[in-house]
């Protein structure tokens, strides 16, 4: 199920907040587990299974380090085993056609069978947020838990299931057992839900038709502007798909109660791609920081040490994204570029004018994007090669005029909704008017959102590979 | 004792609408207030709709309430189902598709759903690939021409998307219809007949309708006209007709589709008065009489299905007149051509080949074909898969 669905709005959520505020307080966790459940297995009921084997597997885990807290050497085996059956969940699912299909070339794999599994959603995910469980009982930053329902309300959370913002269990420790419930806290989950919705059914659906026409031309009539008006719209199509999603689930978290982590700041104002890393997916960039960057010894253990960790982690985060070469092609094009502004762009970028500077972030955030968006490597070389004055089609033709025409109203929109103006023009705003101003944009979000949906003709789901 | 309960109940219902009075008057309150009373309120509404079986603004069936099984449970096939029968079954949903084509209007875009919206004119968008099919439906009717040994004709016609290039908003994407119909006289053995030429003469006259992907009467009349020189006939033109105007609310497919719901209807005209001719309709259950206009089609929401009653797998008129037999291999844009060709022949079989699947050259045989012509919209000959059928032959030549 996805939040941008007439079945989720008007059946599913309706029905999970009456029986969730109907329940007493000591069976929420109960029936919101049920609930995630349904939710999960409405698109892939037999992958429930995995879900059950994921939460009896991390629970028991969790009660293990905390049993072995004085033996350290246990602990530590009982953490190792924990990673390793996510690891390999993840691995099966995800990586294990992928890593079949290039080895295969090699005459000792050449008998590896494809399988074909289609990849349980919200994988990565879930995985990660258990593994980050482990590691927090092991470190003492948290108490394991003792109820396995408040571990399964944890591990299927629906309102964060699927697309992130991935939860790092420290944060939700506290609150699985006591979580407060106000009318201002609904309220503010309402707004930012709504904008969530609205984000990703209005902006993000209406520009991924263009993303869709520049992704699917065959490279001998791409123009050189065509290419970068493609991946201008995936540009803004990806931020407010996956920043809509993200608000959703804090919207719809903050309705039952819940707490989560802010997920983007305004990523495309950044100047430089060391700020864009820390406004963009920032529950993936610390989840790798925590788990990861930090535990390989991050920066303590020398200069030549550290660039290999960042190695380690960039290549994980591109792979992260999808079991495709162009992902892990995106995660080290970003340790170049860090690594290369750790050393010294990054003290010219400051002195340098605003403007240079967002010119340079945003240029090599496109150019990342293209090479995010072409999956097969083959279109990705010819569709580069477009954006960058080899294009078969030329500088320019007609049609491309015509889809800035048809864009001509969307694109500065998106461009005026990527920077803090908005929110920053609400603040401004007198009480008063914000009073009326604020049910009025909600009712015509929800109102325009459902048109939308009802002729949907284009409403994808981009993290099914995530 | 009762008294005393009456007076606490009222209590506390009281208090209870005083407090929700009072978190209404706070924003917080009026934000969750219309966020709940929608969706609760859409889903109640859409649980009392009754589900329709048929839109008629959009000329196609709707989903029905999937029949639950534990395997397409588990499959997630009925999820799948679920999810399409709500949103078709969605309460006022031609309010709602009608909304998103006004919004997308005001956000400038000139295209909904495949769609041009050029002014008052709805032009369908007509893009084409490869011409893989384009290429083994002409391969079809070359094995067709060489199991008969009558003259075959063929003649395909280009959409508005063509001939009302004009009217289309600056650089709008499409196939080259021009091109492809001028390469088709080096690509098969049939007499090509110049229906591009013949419509482009009279480009700037209503020859297709604004709301549906058809042209029209008067278009019709000029390809009939093409159509009846290139086999050596007196041809036809719209002065020798008195035409009558049938209908003058015609919402035809582009209108469904686009959800441009501010354009005005189109007229449907029929120009040769159908007195003295006969239709016979072939189905698999029987033959039965049709008609060269049903005009009880007229009331309905697919006006243009008045032309022949819709599309039949066989039909055979015969006109009264003095002439050849024909055979018209065809999709629905003859069903308003045939009128016009009614003159020129004793009779005039219609195969359509989506529907007709027997030996077409063992028909053109056992009835006394003279001449043969297969008359599709260059769109439909381009993408149907059923054109193979005719190169078939049980007995051969």
């Amino acid at each position: 199920l996805i939040f941008s669905s007439l079945l989720f709005l008007f059946t599913y959520l309706p029905v999970v907040l009456a029986v969730y505020y109907l329940t007493p307080l000591k069976w929420r966790n109960l029936m919101l587990l049920i609930a995630n459940l349904i939710f999960y297995g409405w698109g892939e009921p037999i992958y429930i299974v995995i879900m059950f084997a994921s939460i009896g597997i991390d629970y028991t885990h969790g009660l293990l380090v905390e049993k072995y807290r004085d033996n350290d050497k246990k602990a530590r085996l009982v953490v190792a085993s924990s990673m390793f059956f996510n690891l390999a969940l993840l691995f099966f699912f995800k990586y294990y056609d992928f890593l079949a299909d290039s080895l295969r070339g090699i005459s000792i794999f050449s008998g590896l069978p494809r399988l074909g599994l289609e990849l349980p959603i919200g994988i990565s995910f879930y995985t990660f947020q258990t593994m980050s469980y482990t590691v927090d009982v092991y470190r003492g930053e948290a108490k394991a838990q003792k109820s396995i329902v408040n571990f399964g309300t944890f591990v299927t959370l629906f309102p964060q299931l699927i697309a992130g913002p991935i939860l790092q269990y420290r944060d939700l420790d506290k609150q699985l057992s006591v979580r407060e419930h106000s009318m201002e806290k609904f309220a503010s989950g309402v707004r930012v839900f709504i904008a969530g919705l609205a984000k990703k059914v209005l902006l993000a659906n209406s520009i991924g038709m263009l993303w869709d026409v520049y992704k699917a031309m065959p490279a001998s009539s791409l123009t050189t502007a065509g290419a970068w008006l493609g991946v201008l719209a995936f540009t803004f199509q990806i931020y407010f798909d996956f920043s809509g999603y993200s608000d959703m689930a804090v919207g719809l978290g903050r309705m039952l109660g819940f707490e989560f982590m802010k997920n983007f700041n305004y990523p495309y104002i950044s100047r430089s791609i060391t700020e864009f890393w820390r406004r963009w997916h920032i529950s993936l960039s610390s989840w790798f920081r925590n788990y990861l960057y930090i535990p390989l010894g991050g920066n303590r253990r020398g200069k030549a040490r550290q660039y290999l960790n960042l190695f380690v982690v960039w290549a994980a985060t591109g792979i992260w994204h999808g079991a495709s070469w162009n992902f892990l092609l995106w995660g080290l094009y970003f340790f170049v570029l860090l690594v290369m502004e750790k050393a010294f762009l990054l003290k010219a970028l400051e002195k340098a004018p605003r403007w240079v500077s967002h010119v340079y972030a945003l240029f090599f955030i496109l150019v990342g994007w293209a090479i995010f968006g072409v999956e097969e490597l083959g279109a990705l070389g010819g569709y580069l090669a477009a954006m960058f004055g080899a294009a078969q089609g030329g500088i320019w033709c007609a049609s491309d005029g015509y889809y800035l025409m048809n864009y001509a109203v969307l694109l500065p929109v998106l461009a005026a909704a990527s920077t803090p103006l908005g929110a920053k023009l609400m603040a401004r705003l007198p009480e008063k008017a914000m009073r009326i101003a604020a049910p009025v944009l909600i009712a015509c979000a929800l109102v325009l959102c459902t048109a939308y949906l009802v002729d949907a003709t284009y409403n994808p789901f981009l993290y099914f590979r995530f | 004792v009762k008294k005393l309960q009456w007076s606490q109940i009222r209590g506390a219902v009281h208090k209870r609408l005083r407090a929700a009075w009072e978190a209404l008057k706070k924003p917080s309150g009026i934000e969750t207030a219309i966020f709940l009373v929608f969706i609760f309120g859409l889903t109640a509404v859409n649980i009392f709709t009754a589900d329709r079986t048929f839109s008629p603004i959009e000329n196609r069936n709707l989903k029905q309430r999937p029949v639950f099984s534990w395997e397409k449970l588990f499959s997630g096939k009925f999820m799948e189902d679920y999810e399409e029968y709500i949103t078709d079954q969605f309460a006022e949903r031609d309010g709602w598709t009608a909304l998103k084509a006004g919004s997308e209007r005001v956000l400038g875009k000139r295209e909904n759903n495949g769609v041009y919206i050029c002014g008052d004119t709805l032009i369908e968008r007509f893009e084409l690939t490869d011409q893989t099919q384009l290429s083994s439906n002409l391969r079809a009717v070359d094995r067709f021409v060489g199991n008969v040994d009558v003259p075959v004709y063929l003649m395909l016609i280009p959409s508005a998307a063509e001939i009302w290039q004009e009217k289309l908003p600056a650089g709008a994407p499409g196939v080259d219809q021009a091109a492809i119909l001028e390469s088709l006289p080096g690509r098969t053995q049939a007499q090509v007949v110049d229906g591009y030429a013949a419509l482009m003469a009279h480009k700037d006259e209503a020859i297709y309708y604004r709301t549906d992907h058809h042209w029209t009467s008067l278009g019709a009349c000029y390809g009939a006209d093409a159509l009846l020189r290139a086999m050596g006939l007196e041809g036809v033109s719209p002065t020798d007709f008195k035409p009558e105007t049938v209908s003058t609310n015609f919402y035809g497919t582009l209108y469904s589709t686009s959800g441009a719901r501010y354009v005005a209807p189109d007229s449907i005209e029929i120009y040769v008065p159908d007195e003295g001719i006969t239709v016979e309709s072939v189905e698999a259950d029987g033959r039965r009489e049709g008609m060269l206009y049903d005009r009880s089609r007229l009331p309905q929401k697919d006006q243009y299905s008045m032309f022949m009653g819709g599309n039949q797998p066989l039909a055979v008129i015969r006109t009264g007149n003095e002439g050849g037999r024909l055979l018209l291999i065809r999709d629905s844009y003859a069903d308003s051509e045939v009128p016009f060709l009614t003159g020129a022949f004793s009779e005039i079989h219609m195969i359509d080949l989506r529907y007709y699947k027997m030996d077409i050259a063992g028909y053109v045989r056992e009835n006394g074909i003279d001449q043969v012509v297969v008359s599709y919209s260059l769109k439909n000959f381009s993408e149907d898969k059923n054109v193979y059928f005719l190169g078939l032959s049980a007995a051969g030549k």
